[in-house]
């Protein structure tokens, strides 16, 4: 738990699904790392790729954006999110920075077990990226 | 990458920021699990916090007192609560405020509950560290937050309803009794839909004629304008100012003011494709509304005959056209297969299965299902009933769906499957007739889609805003959906939701203007360069477009998704109470990589 409490994580949820989601999760009191910090939006399409490159560049170590994915209430709104995280995935490249420390997934109001598993897969995936960023230094 | 520091905004700036800090015990839900004191005393150390207190309820009366009262005598003017959910006390919190005479906007809920105290207990030291970051997170955000002030546009206090149906016709006459005008748009030549197909209908075992008639009589008494043999021309407005041209058979066009509209365009039937269980090819393949049509006047009798041939054994296929796989089934004219489930048809099946032997005892049914879910109040009896009458199931699965192969007369056909029931065991039942439970499919309003940008989901039905928290609304402000059009439901669901369409839309429309939440977008135009990419990106017909040269927004028409934000290169145009310098505050008080030094607690 040591290392995962050492790591920030970083959930962009939807106003109208994933936060309550998140709320979920916290009323029948299941256990995620105190490294994981929620933040909410009306839609995660409201913020460009710099935004996320800057998350980076301040120390977070992963971001997972809990969308409401083809269920997006707002018109085109899912389809430019996809794109626009592809678009983060081609700088994260540029930028040496591992792409599986980014995920774009859908979680819904009910979706304990779902949020809990993309934090879980998240955390090793950080931890991964760690590992191997240290084997290329030594 | 380049820095913008930007603590307040423009409109800000020659405030003082004097942030009030308030973290609740919430009786030990937080207390017992986050060091409150510790949060307050952190907090304490922040540029722009004034005062920051801890409280055992910060909800109840003495907590809100605490607020008011630094509000008027300390000279607070931004507020943040670090508590329960947000979902549960902002509108408290924000009432208090304007108790105070504070804009009810310079407020933060921050939530160290749920997303805290109740998923890390036992890990008290780091659930504080996190409770100070996201108290800090807050603090940011609203120290760059502007004063709100509600959008407030006129409302018509008139209602178009498109559709005649059950739906549109309970919305109607609910929107009516509540004192509101409505124009009721029927396309085809009488009011009634889908239900003037149907004979009796579960659970109440009325003829759906005369329910018809029953609320074509109280639309009718009630001298509504109902337009029969209308078709929607245009659309265009926002909430409470919606300007809707009607167009009648002889293509004459009339225009009405709406301050809402209620959709409760209906379904279609699946039609299934030629030769699919030998639909279309053999006389003795049809689907459930067929047979509910052929058998509704037929009198009780020993025999079934159809065709002139008596029918000894007819059997049932559930979820045709509904919940296809992709690879199994073939697909739609969009390509897609139907994956949803139609919801209805299995107790519509066991409710004529039942109907059928009331009229013909001695058939021999057989029912081939992949599942069945009877999930409505009483449904399941009509399920058991059909058991304890000798209806025999078979239960096929996607690996196994039942082969039709039409008997060498002509006359009937056999249906082969693996039956899960006896372990998988392969069984040919013959069929002297076969009907086809087929599912609900949207129908066809791409020109409404299209118009309105309307939200459809991936099975191609009005999508609303949320199944539970906001059941029958769009997205598009002042759009609610009645009925089938939003997904399978059988008549009572669909009344409903057509009932709760029209508290909706009375709601929105009980005053002569309607106060809209201010978190829609909101252009710098100091800032904006007039590069217009933000047009590109903007889905909702007349929200956002240029004058003098730079980016205007309708605030009634936007709905504040952000979609024109993420492309505009100088930031100037933003989501008001949701800017991208608010997120990338937040982002840096999440982000200390250890507490300040100065906000650790002595």
């Amino acid at each position: 738990m040591g290392d995962h409490n050492n790591m920030k994580i970083l959930l962009i949820t939807t106003m109208i699904s994933s936060y309550p989601g998140a709320n979920t999760v916290g009323q029948a009191h299941l256990h995620y790392s105190p490294g994981t910090y929620i933040i909410r939006v009306p839609d995660p399409v409201v913020f460009p790729e710099s935004f996320y490159m800057r998350c980076y560049e301040k120390g977070i170590d992963g971001i997972i954006i809990m969308s409401s994915g083809s269920d997006c209430p707002y018109e085109g709104a899912y389809r430019r999110l996809s794109e626009r995280v592809a678009r983060v995935y081609v700088q994260m490249k540029e930028n040496g920075i591992d792409t599986s420390r980014l995920k774009l997934t859908t979680i819904c109001t009910v979706c304990k077990a779902a949020f809990l598993k993309e934090i879980n897969e998240m955390q090793k995936n950080i931890l991964q990226a760690r590992s191997e960023k240290e084997g290329v230094a030594a | 990458m380049e820095e913008e520091k930007n603590t307040q905004s423009q409109e800000n700036e020659s405030e003082e920021i004097r942030v009030g800090v308030y973290v609740c015990h919430c009786g030990g839900n937080i207390s017992d699990v986050v060091d409150t004191k510790a949060v307050v005393e952190a907090l304490k150390k922040k540029p722009n916090v004034k005062i920051a207190k801890d409280f055992v309820f910060m909800c109840s009366d003495p907590g809100q007192k605490l607020i008011i009262d630094d509000i008027i005598e300390n000279n607070i003017n931004r507020i943040v609560v670090s508590a329960c959910s947000p979902t549960l006390h902002e509108t408290t919190f924000r009432k208090a405020l304007t108790r105070a005479g504070l804009n009810p906007y310079l407020y933060e809920h921050v939530n160290i509950r749920e997303q805290d105290s109740w998923v890390h207990k036992g890990e008290n030291e780091a659930a504080t560290a996190k409770a100070i970051r996201l108290t800090a997170a807050g603090v940011e955000k609203i120290a760059r937050q502007d004063p709100l002030e509600p959008i407030v546009v006129n409302a018509e206090g008139h209602v178009v309803v498109i559709g005649g149906g059950v739906a549109g016709m309970r919305a109607a006459l609910a929107l009516f009794k509540r004192g509101l005008g409505v124009t009721l748009i029927e396309k085809g030549d009488r009011l009634g839909g889908r239900a003037l197909e149907l004979d009796k209908v579960y659970p109440t075992e009325e003829k759906a004629t005369d329910i018809v008639s029953q609320l074509e009589n109280a639309v009718r008494s009630e001298k509504l304008d109902v337009r029969l043999n209308c078709e929607i021309e245009m659309i265009e407005g926002f909430v409470g100012n919606f300007d809707v041209q009607i167009r009648d058979k002889d293509s004459k066009i009339d225009k009405v003011r709406a301050g809402a509209i209620v959709l409760a365009t209906g379904f279609d039937h699946y039609q299934p494709y030629e030769g699919e269980f030998g639909y279309g090819k053999s006389p003795v393949v049809v689907t459930l509304p067929e047979f509910n049509k052929l058998i509704a006047d037929m009198p009780q009798s020993d025999k079934f005959t159809y065709k002139g041939k008596e029918i000894k054994n007819l059997a049932f296929i559930h979820c045709v056209g509904s919940r296809q796989v992709e690879g199994v089934h073939q697909p739609q004219a969009d390509g897609r297969v139907n994956e949803y489930c139609s919801r209805v048809c299995c107790t519509a099946t066991l409710h004529t299965i039942n109907k059928t032997l009331d009229k013909f005892p001695n058939l021999n049914i057989f029912d081939l299902y992949k599942d069945i879910r009877t999930y409505g109040h009483g449904h399941e009896d009509y399920y058991e009933k059909a058991s304890k009458r000798g209806v025999t199931f078979f239960r096929y699965t996607d690996d196994s769906i039942p082969e039709y192969a039409p008997s060498p007369n002509g006359s009937g056909a056999t249906l082969t499957m693996k039956d899960v029931l006896t372990w998988n065991e392969e069984v040919s039942i013959p069929a002297d007739m076969i009907v086809l439970a087929t599912g609900m499919v949207p129908r066809e309003i791409s020109n409404l889609v299209g118009m309105l940008k309307l939200p459809t989901g991936t099975d191609r039905f009005l999508q609303e805003v949320h199944p539970k928290l906001r059941p029958v609304e769009l997205a598009n402000n002042g759009i609610m959906i009645a009925g089938t059009c939003q997904g399978p439901m059988d008549i009572t669901e669909s009344c409903a939701a057509a009932g709760a369409s029209a508290a909706k839309v009375s709601i929105l429309l009980s005053k002569k203007t309607i106060e809209m939440d201010p978190y829609v977008a909101r252009v710098d135009e100091a800032k904006c360069d007039g590069c217009k990419l933000c047009l590109a990106e903007c889905e909702y017909k007349g929200a956002l477009f240029m004058a003098e040269n730079y980016a205007h927004v309708n605030p009634a028409l936007c709905v504040g998704c952000g979609a024109c934000v993420a492309v505009c290169p100088p930031r100037a145009i933003n989501i008001a109470g949701w800017t991208l310098d608010q997120f990338d505050g937040m982002i840096d008080a999440i982000s200390m990589e250890e507490l300040e030094p100065a906000m650790v607690p002595a």
